[in-house]
């Protein structure tokens, strides 16, 4: 699977546009900056869901109101950070897809999306019966903790992937090397 | 009529002069007379605790970096929530003073887990970023936004709202929304330069 991942990876990589990406200074700022700036509309409203269920934030107004009207513009944001995050994959595809952080990112991305689907399900289930109420059942609560936590996971390890700690050619741990899906003696950048 | 002005808009007015205050010493001249001695300032930065520990643990550095965006996210989000509400873009259905007032509090908190890791960040790189034009273009951006938010937007917008001047209401979540936009590109820039 791995060796499969790192020959599409390479395949990726060969194509001119995937060269034109990384090489190009202000084309792939500007598209990392899309996709970090992005994590405001995005995570933003997500964080802003999340909280008026903790309690937390906006606790008189309705909780499904705050989630219905604050789902577009971040599903929106979702969609600008899922292209750019395309994006800056395609312009670094070998090492990205050896990254240990970029795997337990994407890990983590199938998760959220999980979280979220039973997050509204409970929600649009029950709503009715607690929408006023400053902070929602303790169900919905964790689902909200849940998303907190994972997505703050997800910025972290976004973030660290940015980092060599764990290349594929400088980590000395075989469990990292085996995790990251390193393939012996196929290591580029 | 000036004394008028003044009992009117104190705020705004102080926030008028703190600003062309700034403007004039990044721009007039003074910055050039007051630069060179700030290179000290830095340099001891770079020798605090924070300074020591951003430089000494890349992971550490890293990680703060991570929670910086988070904060970011959350000071983004109630900009958008509440300017957005302003514009009637976002939350047509919810009074605009619940949206300011309740988005406000939030704000603040994203706006301190910015700050105090932005000084960390500062401090683990403080002889880079003395040399880069980005980041005093950032400060200056950030000063901007945090003198318009408490002392324009703030006051502005505790009174009633539907008794002011819709056109100005608008004017203000535009400015708002891109004086914050305006602090988190000159911030992401910076990582990019030098």
């Amino acid at each position: 699977m791995n060796e499969l991942i790192h020959n599409l990876a390479i395949w990726l990589d060969d194509t001119e546009w995937s060269r034109m990406l990384h090489e190009s200074y202000y084309m792939y700022n500007w598209v990392e900056s899309t996709h970090v700036l992005t994590l405001m509309v995005s995570l933003g409203m997500l964080f802003l869901i999340d909280l008026r269920m903790l309690g937390l934030a906006l606790p008189d107004v309705p909780a499904s109101r705050i989630a219905e009207r604050l789902n577009l513009p971040m599903l929106v944001g979702f969609v600008v950070m899922f292209i750019t995050g395309i994006l800056l994959f395609y312009a670094v595809p070998v090492r990205t897809s050896q990254s240990l952080w970029f795997r337990l990112k994407m890990v983590l991305l199938v998760v959220c999306a999980v979280n979220a689907f039973l997050f509204h399900k409970r929600m649009n289930e029950s709503v009715a019966t607690w929408d006023i109420e400053p902070r929602a059942p303790s169900r919905i609560r964790l689902g909200a903790m849940l998303s907190l936590g994972f997505w703050s996971i997800i910025v972290v390890c976004g973030r660290f992937i940015a980092y060599d700690w764990f290349d594929c050619d400088t980590s000395p741990n075989t469990l990292i090397d085996i995790v990251s899906g390193c393939v012996d003696g196929q290591t580029r950048f | 009529m000036i004394a008028t002005m003044f009992t009117s808009y104190p705020r705004t007015l102080t926030a008028v002069a703190a600003l062309l205050a700034l403007l004039t010493l990044a721009y007039g001249g003074a910055m050039d007379a007051v630069y060179p001695s700030l290179l000290t300032v830095f340099e001891w930065l770079e020798t605090t605790w924070f300074g020591v520990i951003g430089k000494t643990w890349g992971a550490a550095f890293a990680f703060v970096e991570a929670v910086h965006l988070l904060g970011l996210a959350l000071l983004g989000g109630c900009v958008l929530a509440g300017d957005g509400r302003l514009l009637g873009v976002v939350l047509t259905d919810v009074p605009m003073q619940t949206v300011v007032e309740r988005t406000h509090r939030v704000f603040v908190f994203g706006l301190s887990i910015c700050l105090a890791t932005g000084i960390f960040m500062a401090c683990g790189v403080a002889t880079k970023i003395y040399y880069l034009p980005v980041y005093w273009f950032k400060m200056l951006a950030l000063s901007a936004g945090m003198l318009f938010h408490f002392q324009v937007r703030r006051p502005l917008l505790s009174h009633d709202i539907q008794s002011l001047n819709p056109v100005v209401v608008k004017m203000v979540a535009v400015a708002s929304m891109l004086v914050w936009f305006m602090v988190a590109a000159t911030g992401r820039w910076i990582g990019f330069s030098g």
